[in-house]
């Protein structure tokens, strides 16, 4: 069964994508930026509506959910929006507990004890109290895949994640995103769209697709 | 001639549409109250706290000089020349009609508008042109939750305890104007006390309530509604004080053909 599936979604761009995402495997599905390729995450989240197709998230279509349950589901994917999505008047710690704080029961001091773990190991301890406006790009990226991944989440969606960044940045961001290993593949089911992806990456992901004129392509 | 009649058609049919928009959009965020996760209250009352730190504390000297400036230059004004045809009995009515009724919650409700209701709206507007409200919702949470609601609370909490102090601060500096001016301190108190009825003290937490409800709401809607373009924040922040101001005047103006 495949954790996430665009069923004949037609892109903005024209073209029409159809493609599953098997658990444990790491996919891209890279084009211009006039193909629409970024709306991909946002179909999956229920945040935009495909003209015509639909996207599943494990069987379910998360747009047509009541509101409520729309967003208790969105908490079981992690999303990395393209820029970094990070709230400008919250330090990166603050921004990265905030869907804890939000949406978990969990004590403040454990929700701090497992904050403390992720900045450590995304090595952002030494600037955790600063604000976005404050640090690099890289350093931001890194604080918003933070965000995405807190909740642990089986699926993660990722926008654009490497643009700007150096290869080994990108080759570290993807290991964090995959969440180790697992017997299948990855520990984590990951959907990367964006404009392209870096040589270095390449051989990491399990699957490539590439928008063309008017559908979405495997690439060898 | 078609032409000049759709254009006003068109724009009635705009107009009365936008405040339908605005309509839902204060029903769904009071009604997001309900429906707001017992771990985001948490969350919801820090952003609260804050926002009361920001646009009550913040705005304490401003209400207290506006205010005390205001009732001195009246109430001397009024001492001096009621004082000469016998009617300072007067005083107590302008103080408690003019000022404690009808400017005090105005000039109050004006101040905070002009200071934070902009603030509200090019801060949502920057979420929304950033993309942080998508990543807010992308995460499961609400941005009436965590954007709106808190303001609204914010305000409403902010603008009812300014337009007390506005009136306590107005009271005591129409004291030291009537006093300076040769009146007694307990003439002062008797035609103040006198004049002040109950649903003075009512229709004041009445314009509190509705004008907070109003900084609260206008500003978070042209905050949410704007495109991608960093060039439209400054417009929903023009939009949303512009709004304000007209909206607190026509409310104002409500509150005096009900309650007079």
């Amino acid at each position: 069964m495949a954790l996430l599936r665009f069923e004949a979604v037609a892109l903005p761009g024209g073209a029409v994508c159809d493609l599953a995402v098997p658990p444990n495997q790491v996919v891209v599905v890279s084009g211009p930026e006039d193909s629409g390729v970024g709306s991909l995450a946002r179909f999956a989240l229920g945040l935009e509506q495909p003209q015509a197709g639909r996207a599943l998230v494990l069987d379910t279509e998360i747009s047509r959910l009541p509101r409520a349950a729309a967003l208790a589901f969105r908490r079981r994917v992690g999303y990395l929006p393209a820029g970094d999505g990070l709230l400008q008047n919250l330090t990166l710690h603050d921004n990265i507990a905030l869907p804890l704080r939000f949406g978990t029961g969990l004590h403040e001091h454990d929700i701090e004890g497992r904050i403390r773990i992720i900045l450590t190991m995304m090595h952002l301890t030494v600037v955790a109290m600063s604000r976005p406006a404050q640090v690099n790009e890289e350093q931001r990226r890194r604080a918003a895949l933070a965000r995405a991944v807190v909740f642990d989440p089986e699926l993660v969606l990722m926008e654009q994640p490497f643009d700007g960044l150096t290869d080994r940045a990108a080759a570290e961001l993807l290991e964090v995103a995959r969440g180790g290993v697992a017997a299948g593949g990855s520990r984590r089911t990951v959907l990367i769209t964006g404009q392209d992806l870096p040589h270095l990456l390449r051989a990491r992901v399990d699957a490539r697709y590439r928008v063309a004129r008017d559908e979405v392509l495997r690439e060898v | 001639m078609r032409a000049p009649i759709a254009f006003v058609g068109s724009e009635v049919t705009r107009r009365v549409s936008q405040l339908g928009a605005l309509a839902r959009f204060f029903l769904d965020a009071l009604g997001s109250f309900g429906t707001l996760p017992r771990a985001g209250r948490r969350v919801a009352r820090h952003v609260l706290v804050n926002q009361i730190w920001f646009t009550a504390l913040q705005a304490v000297p401003l209400v207290i000089v506006l205010s005390g400036l205001l009732s001195f230059l009246v109430i001397s004004q009024a001492v001096r020349e009621l004082g000469r045809f016998g009617a300072t009995e007067i005083i107590g009515t302008l103080m408690v009609v003019a000022i404690v009724r009808e400017l005090g919650p105005l000039l109050t409700a004006l101040a905070v508008a002009g200071r934070s209701g902009t603030a509200i709206a090019a801060e949502l507007a920057t979420n929304k042109v950033m993309g942080e409200v998508d990543a807010l919702e992308g995460m499961g949470i609400d941005p009436l939750h965590y954007l709106v609601l808190p303001r609204l609370g914010a305000a409403v909490v902010s603008v009812f305890c300014l337009i007390v102090l506005f009136d306590g601060v107005a009271i005591a500096a129409g004291l030291i104007a009537a006093t300076a001016n040769g009146m007694s301190t307990d003439r002062y108190f008797d035609v103040v006390l006198r004049s002040l009825a109950f649903g003075d003290a009512g229709v004041s937490i009445g314009k509190g309530l509705a004008f907070g409800a109003i900084i609260g709401t206008l500003p978070a809607f042209h905050g949410l509604r704007v495109g991608r373009a960093p060039t439209d924040v400054p417009i929903a922040a023009g939009r949303a004080v512009v709004g304000s101001i007209v909206a607190i005047f026509l409310c104002s103006a409500l509150f005096v053909a009900v309650f007079s």
